[in-house]
């Protein structure tokens, strides 16, 4: 590793250390640290477990988000599967300073100002990842047919690879899928957009991290997902992330160049953003269980399947899954 | 019969020791993980404390949208195991379109399937 990072910075950065950082969902995330002080953080492949994107497509990724504008950790070697990182594809990228702890930045006085800052940032952010178009991304999944019906096969796929019965998430599902909203032109969608994979400094945003999900997709998938109520960690007036209101976010969102969308496309979202982060759950506790990636925290997640799904079906509930029902129930708010 | 303290009342203590004390022994950067185990611990006390009522009651539920008459009686010791073969099936049925005329019915009555397991994992939150 000390040879790859110093051929790519031309600087010899002497005997390294490695700390895991905990957190990553399924990718092993490494600090490494050279003369005591953090430089890198090196990313790499999982031997055994779920995997959404090769690292070579997240790179893309972070690569034309780069590109676009988005504040991201800028990317310093790549190594293929049994290169000198080890068995697994991996790379190396600037040590970004800041957290991306949720409840911290949700609750440390000194990231007062940051939290101001956050919801303009994070919707310029996505604006800017949107404007991406699928094709600069090589080998990029996703966006060959309607983004919506993708969504389903994709969830479905892996509910049945899984195995395990979820009637609550298969209802969810088949009122989505009987009710989608009009295709979308689908952009680079980073799949995975939420405090926990944004790096914070005092000064808000200081990188967008973990593009392993990302994908070509409908961009309010990405609007909706920052809206689950799992990511306002007790902050549940607030739906942006724990940090804000929708209707100004919606409005940075268009001010920053974005095309927003209707009520009823981010409704669906929404429901859907519920049944894939209750399928990641089971399938975090499902690679628990195979023995792919034993842990006590992934066998956890199996017991908040629960949470996704009641917030599914409360969206859906009395809707024919567009929303519009459920819209007028609750006041005409989006 | 085992003496006392029963298994969810030492589950209970468990969870209180982990959350009061061992979570202050450990590195800041790890205490995410006691909390983990802490809240593992408070689930498996609530779930011994609720015996198979929950999944009879699932098992029931699942058996009605499936248009199914409620007999046989599932004996408490199989509830789990009917109750998850059960599951499966309404999955299979609903993935199918079997349920397409009456998913409405589905998505109202199975937040009550869903609100059995948040009262076991996660009290207050479907509330």
């Amino acid at each position: 590793m000390r040879e790859a990072l110093a051929e790519a910075t031309g600087d010899d950065p002497g005997a390294l250390e490695l700390s895991p950082i905990e957190g990553g969902a399924s990718r092993q995330t490494f600090l490494v640290s050279a003369g005591g002080e953090p430089r890198w953080v090196v990313r790499r492949e999982p031997a055994a477990g779920m995997s959404f994107n090769s690292l070579e497509v997240e790179l893309g990724a972070v690569k034309a988000a780069d590109l676009a504008g988005v504040a991201v950790a800028p990317t310093v070697c790549f190594e293929p599967a049994g290169g000198r990182f080890g068995a697994g594809a991996a790379y190396a990228m600037e040590f970004v300073s800041g957290t991306a702890v949720a409840p911290r930045v949700l609750r440390r006085d000194e990231l007062a100002i940051a939290r101001e800052r956050l919801p303009g940032q994070l919707a310029a952010a996505l604006a800017q990842t949107h404007t991406v178009e699928p094709g600069a991304v090589e080998g990029l999944a996703g966006g060959a047919s309607d983004p919506a019906l993708e969504a389903c096969d994709l969830w479905e796929a892996e509910l049945d690879a899984i195995g395990e019965p979820l009637p609550a998430v298969e209802a969810g599902l088949r009122r989505l899928r009987l009710n989608p909203p009009p295709p979308a032109e689908p952009r680079l969608v980073h799949g995975d957009f939420r405090l926990g994979n944004l790096i914070v400094d005092e000064h808000g945003l200081a990188a967008v991290i973990d593009w392993e999900l990302c994908h070509a997709g409908d961009p309010a998938e990405d609007l909706a997902w920052l809206a689950l109520r799992s990511w306002r960690f007790g902050n549940d007036d607030l739906p942006v992330a724990g940090l804000g209101e929708t209707e100004p976010f919606l409005a940075a969102y268009e001010a920053a160049g974005g095309a927003r969308p209707d009520a009823e496309r981010l409704r669906w979202w929404e429901a859907m953003g519920n049944v894939k982060w209750a399928v990641i759950c089971a399938r975090q506790a499902h690679d628990h269980l195979t023995g792919a990636r034993p842990s006590a925290e992934l066998a956890s997640l199996g017991r908040r399947i629960c949470e996704p799904e009641w917030d599914l079906l409360q969206i859906l509930v009395g809707s024919d899954g567009s929303g519009r029902e459920a819209e007028q129930a609750s006041g005409g708010v989006p | 019969m085992q003496d006392r303290p029963t298994a969810p009342e030492l589950l209970e203590a468990m969870a209180a020791k982990l959350f009061a004390e061992v979570r202050e022994w450990v590195p800041r950067e790890r205490r995410f993980q006691i909390l983990v185990l802490a809240n593992l611990c408070a689930v498996i006390a609530r779930e011994l404390r609720a015996g198979a009522e929950p999944s009879l009651a699932d098992a029931r539920l699942f058996r009605e949208l499936l248009r199914r008459p409620v007999e046989p009686a599932i004996a408490p010791q199989e509830a789990d195991a009917v109750a998850r073969a059960t599951a499966a099936e309404l999955a299979g049925a609903i993935r199918a379109g079997e349920l397409d005329d009456r998913l409405d019915e589905a998505i109202g009555r199975l937040r009550e399937h869903v609100a059995r397991k948040l009262e076991i994992a996660r009290p207050g939150y479907g509330g």
